[in-house]
Parts: C-alpha cells; structure tokens; sequence
C-alpha cells in the first residue's frame, strides 16, 4: 500500500510536469486544425452518421487520474482478488477507453527520448507505423512514439508499456 | 409559544445526541453480519443464469474515476452481448473513445475496432467462463457483464463475503426486485435480482473502498431471452481492406 502510494505520487507530478509540457502542442495544434476538421474524415465503417466525439477541448487536469480509483465493472473481477491478475497493469476495464496520455513509470524516459511530443495531435500517423493491440485498445507504434486514436485524429502518448 | 414550552423543546434538542448515541451502539454490533438468505439468493440466480442457453442482454453503465486531488468524474459506457453457451458471445461495447467487437465462435476470439478497421484474433478453446478468464489474464481484455459467466460456477466463490443484507424491494424499469447489499474485502457491491422463479440480475452498483473518494460503478442490466440471432454472428470474418493487429500480453509495471 505504501508503495503503491508512493508510485502514485511520482506519477501524479510526472503527469503534471507532461500536462504543463502538453499545453503548447495541443493549442498548436487546435489551432491549425480549423480548417482540415471540416474535411470530414471518417476512419472507415462503423458509425454511420453519428457525430465523432472531439476530445480536443478537453481539460488536461482530466488526465490527472490516480490509480487507487481504478474501478472494475465487474463484481468478480473485483472480490476474487488474486495476486496474478493484471489490474495493476492496463487498467483494462472494458469501460475504461480512457487511457492517460502518459501513464505512470514511463513518463519521465518519454519526454526525453521521444521525437514527438506526447500529448500533440497529428491527423494521420506517419508511415511505418503498426497497430498494436495493449489491453483491449488499439494504438499505432512508430519505433518508440506510440499514437492513440481520439476521434478522426491522433494523440501522441507515452508507450503503453 | 410560552416560555416553559420553549425550554422543554430545548431540553429536548439537547437531549437528541445522547439518546442517539445509547440507542445507536447495539446496532453495530449483529451476531452474524452474513445474511443466509442473501447468498442463497445469489446461488438461486447463479443457478438459473447457468441454465439459460440464448440471450440477448445489454447494459448501461456509469463509472468513475477519481482525479489526484479528489475530484470525481462520471464516464458512460453500454455495451449489448449475444451469448449462446456453452461457448459463443459477441459483444459490442461503446465508449466515447471507441466502439469495439469482441467475437468468440468457440475457438477463436477477435477484437475488432470498426473505425480502423483493425482486428486481433487469438485462439481460446473454452466455455464462456474459460474466455473470460484468459482474456482478462492473458491479454488485459475485460468481458462486459462478465459476472454472468461467472456466476453459479466455482470462479464465485460464496464463502468469501464479510457481510449480506437484504435491503428491500426496488423497480428497476417495471420489474420488481430484490435489493441486496455485499461488503468483500474492500469492496461494496448491490445487486438488483429480479423477483420470482427467475432471478435474473437488473442491476449492479461497485463501491470500490480502497480509495478515500469511494469511486462507483452503477450497471443497468437489460434481457432478451427470445433473441432472433443465428450462429452467424459469432464468426469474425474479415471486412475488405481491414489489418490485423498484433496484440501484446500485459506487462507488470
């Protein structure tokens, strides 16, 4: 419990420190995409004409979430606790679709070596990227820079893993 | 109001918390805080649950997550289930990041994300429980409701809950239930069992302890015995133009 405390601390003002980083990009990036938005971009089939959710007005503080509140869905998943279990993991639940734009450990490693900057959003991956499927969710991996899907658009994250 | 009356509703005011507090401590303590009847309600719908062959079932969930400083925030999520056991399911789940689709024909399991088009397949001989158990333990994948698969079979243990209560009748949409509350370990849990010969789960509220804000998850449960699905359902096949992805075991941080 202590420990886990402690990693939950480190995370907290890593995200922080990321937020604060994420800022620059993501208005940058708000900004420029006036234009190409309207475009209608639709990633193939699926929804037909429901509207795509547009998470880019989204306040960064939400990404601030502390792992003790992970919450499963499920009444099992939850009371058989069991020591081999990946709830420290991904926080994988099948309602959980959010996934920090950094998580935990790997932020600090992230912002230094990564050539772009997590939390910038691009309209497409660069090419040679591959989708990885982490936890139930699919992400593009470029080498070390890892993309999330956020509607029509790309988040880049820190590696899943 | 006179003075004398004034003074008897002050002592009485005065009064409250100490009668409060003598008539509240016997409470506290119940010779056995495992309501006997609560579990065998929950084996009576574990039991029938086992017994059902095809059905059509979906919820509407609320969740939460708590932010660093304590602040709470609520997400939706639903998803809609065709089960056919022993071993088929196909579940589409929603969220306002994706809309996924879990396929199991018996052999094979397929995440599909229809908006990439990107699929995974992996090979799972088993029943339904069997599928949850791996996807969740291999793979980080959850199951949505998959408490119904694991239900009324030895992956839910009933020997291990600190305390069941009956806590009344409730509606859920029209139907009558039974409420019943569970404390496990750190966690709270509520179960809405419809009434009668077949006990069927409307609803299920988490109360996850471990964190001080006490996050929640509220479940709506809705069934279609009568489903018109065919066996067609629970085959992935490919659509044109879609990758696979590859997909990775979860790592332990």
């Amino acid at each position: 419990m202590k420990h886990a405390f402690s990693t939950t601390n480190r995370a907290a003002l890593a995200l922080f420190i990321v937020a604060g980083l994420a800022l620059v990009p993501l208005a940058q990036a708000a900004g420029s995409r006036g234009g190409g938005h309207g475009g209608g971009v639709h990633a193939g089939g699926g929804a037909k004409s429901k509207p795509q959710v547009n998470h880019s007005r989204t306040d960064k503080r939400t990404n601030n979430v502390r792992s003790t509140s992970v919450n499963s869905v499920n009444v099992n998943k939850n009371v058989n606790v069991n020591v081999d279990n990946n709830r420290g993991c991904c926080n994988n639940g099948w309602d959980n679709d959010y996934h920090p734009i950094a998580t935990a450990a790997a932020v600090t490693a992230t912002v230094a070596v990564t050539s772009a900057i997590v939390g910038s959003i691009v309209n497409a991956p660069p090419p040679g990227c591959v989708p990885v499927n982490y936890g139930g969710y699919i992400y593009q991996q470029c080498g070390s820079t890892w993309y999330q899907p956020q509607g029509t658009q790309y988040v880049v994250i820190a590696p899943p893993y | 109001m006179n003075k004398r009356l004034w003074c008897a509703m002050l002592g009485l005011l005065l009064a409250g918390p100490a009668a409060q507090a003598q008539t509240a401590a016997p409470a506290a303590a119940v010779a056995n805080p495992v309501d006997a009847a609560s579990v065998q309600a929950l084996k009576d719908m574990g039991a029938h649950l086992q017994s059902l062959k095809r059905f059509r079932v979906s919820t509407e969930l609320s969740g939460e997550r708590v932010l660093t400083d304590g602040q709470k925030l609520t997400h939706s999520a639903n998803a809609t289930m065709d089960v056919a056991r022993p071993d088929r399911l196909r579940a589409t789940m929603r969220s306002p990041r994706s809309q996924r689709v879990l396929y199991f024909d018996g052999t094979n399991a397929t995440l599909y994300t229809p908006a990439l088009k990107v699929y995974s397949t992996v090979e799972v001989n088993d029943t339904l429980a069997g599928l949850v158990e791996k996807l969740e333990n291999r793979f980080g994948i959850e199951v949505p409701l998959s408490d119904l698969f694991v239900w009324g079979t030895p992956a839910a243990p009933l020997d291990k809950i600190d305390s069941a209560m009956n806590a009344g009748q409730d509606f859920i949409g029209d139907e009558l239930c039974d409420h019943y509350a569970f404390r496990q370990g750190q966690v709270d849990w509520q179960i809405w069992i419809s009434t009668g010969p077949k006990p069927l789960p409307r609803k299920v509220v988490i109360t996850n302890r471990a964190d001080e804000a006490r996050p929640q998850s509220v479940s709506l449960i809705s069934w279609n015995l009568n489903p018109g699905f065919n066996d067609a359902v629970f085959r992935f096949v490919p659509p044109k133009g879609a990758t696979q992805a590859q997909i990775v075991a979860p790592k332990t941080k």
